[in-house]
């Protein structure tokens, strides 16, 4: 009955997990500029495959097993949004803009204060 | 801090007086001491332990939820055939202060729905937030205010 | 074979079909472009999905050593993510920098007339 109910939940996680991370890929395709891939990467993508690590956790039945599947989906959720906080940050202080269809950014409106004789022209 | 160590040497004590170091009998014997150490709060001055852990517990739990709902929120906006996008970077003035409360709430803003932090200014007062959508900053700062930075605040402070 | 391991090798197949798209998806971002940071996050969810991947081979197969490579591959592709933030960061500043030059004087790009003396001594 156990296995039964432990196989059942790790295909729903496995399943959940691969549409998360193919979705992860569809807005990589076709989200329209960096910033907005990146919502897609960090998010999409770390839960697709920590689903499916957590999905090995439940179906193998083995505390080490387990205790390190759960280890690895902690770390990949702690370092997701740092890699992408930095990409984002790296890419912009660099210049890449933000695409056409954005409405607001503060941050471009800092630093054209910040040195208001910048080369824009 | 001295308070979970103890806690930590009750279980560990308990684990040793029953004898079979098991993970299920060990947190048995955690949740024990915890429990103890409620008992004798007013006597050794562990009054604030039980809440701030609840409270944390609280904060992972709000974690968890919300990022599942950003990968949702993620992969509906991707699979629908009419993606409607305004995308932008707003300024959110922080009220945090400390390197490390700063970094969880950035961690934390990039894990919610729509949001991913990209920036903080020199001084620490302001972190730049990049939203899926940001047609209605003032929504989204009072979201931020009122969610994971008046929890930070409730577990740290 | 039993039922609930027949759902969990057909939940199995169906992710690893999802998951194969994903990976080609990805691909086409990497080579398409169209700047160095869409490349990056494209190596960066190759990376998840690859995590993803492994995590669903180790349940076909039974091999729980997979997971150990999942983590390992996930601290590298982290490190390797951030290797590459800071290479933007480097590489922006020092472009802006012959960018400079070349609009005070006129020599061609990359070629600044203390490096070219530099070489030449």
């Amino acid at each position: 009955m156990i296995e039964f109910v432990l196989s059942i939940v790790a295909s729903i996680l496995i399943l959940v997990g691969a549409i998360f991370a193919f979705s992860a890929a569809v807005g990589l395709v076709r989200l329209p500029d960096l910033y907005t891939r990146m919502h897609a990467a960090s998010k999409a993508g770390s839960v697709g495959s920590g689903l499916m690590l957590v999905a090995v956790a439940v179906y193998s039945q083995d505390l080490g097993i387990a205790t390190r599947a759960l280890a690895g989906v902690v770390f990949f959720l702690l370092t997701a949004p740092i890699s992408a906080h930095l990409l984002a940050k790296a890419a912009h202080s660099v210049g890449y803009r933000l695409d056409k269809v954005s409405v607001y950014d503060d941050l471009q409106e800092q630093i054209d204060r910040d040195k208001p004789a910048s080369d824009d022209e | 801090m001295n308070t979970a160590i103890m806690n930590l040497l009750l279980a560990v004590v308990w684990v040793a007086v029953t004898g079979s170091l098991t993970v299920v009998n060990f947190a048995f014997g955690f949740v024990l001491a915890m429990v103890g150490l409620w008992l004798v709060r007013e006597q050794v001055g562990t009054v604030g332990y039980l809440s701030r852990t609840w409270r944390l517990l609280i904060l992972a739990l709000l974690f968890l939820y919300e990022l599942a709902m950003s990968a949702y929120s993620v992969a509906k906006l991707v699979l629908s055939p009419r993606m409607d996008l305004k995308p932008g970077i707003f300024a959110y003035p922080l009220r945090l202060e400390g390197d490390f409360e700063i970094t969880l709430l950035a961690n934390l803003i990039t894990l919610t729905p729509g949001t991913l932090s990209v920036d903080v200014s020199d001084d620490c007062k302001t972190l730049y937030v990049h939203a899926i959508d940001c047609s209605d900053p003032e929504a989204a700062r009072r979201d931020i205010a009122e969610g994971f930075e008046r929890r930070i605040m409730e577990a740290f402070c | 074979m039993d039922m609930p391991t027949r759902i969990l090798l057909w939940a199995d197949a169906a992710s690893m079909v999802l998951i194969c798209i994903a990976f080609v998806l990805t691909v086409y971002r990497i080579v398409r472009g169209p700047t160095l940071p869409d490349r990056v996050l494209g190596l960066d969810v190759l990376v998840s999905i690859a995590i993803g991947f492994m995590a669903l081979f180790a349940i076909k197969t039974g091999y729980a050593l997979y997971i150990d490579i999942a983590i390992a591959l996930g601290l590298v592709g982290f490190l390797a993510t951030v290797a590459f933030a800071r290479f933007i960061l480097v590489k922006g500043a020092q472009a802006s920098a012959v960018q400079d030059v070349v609009e005070e004087g006129d020599t061609p790009l990359g070629m600044t007339p203390r490096t070219a003396g530099g070489r030449h001594e």
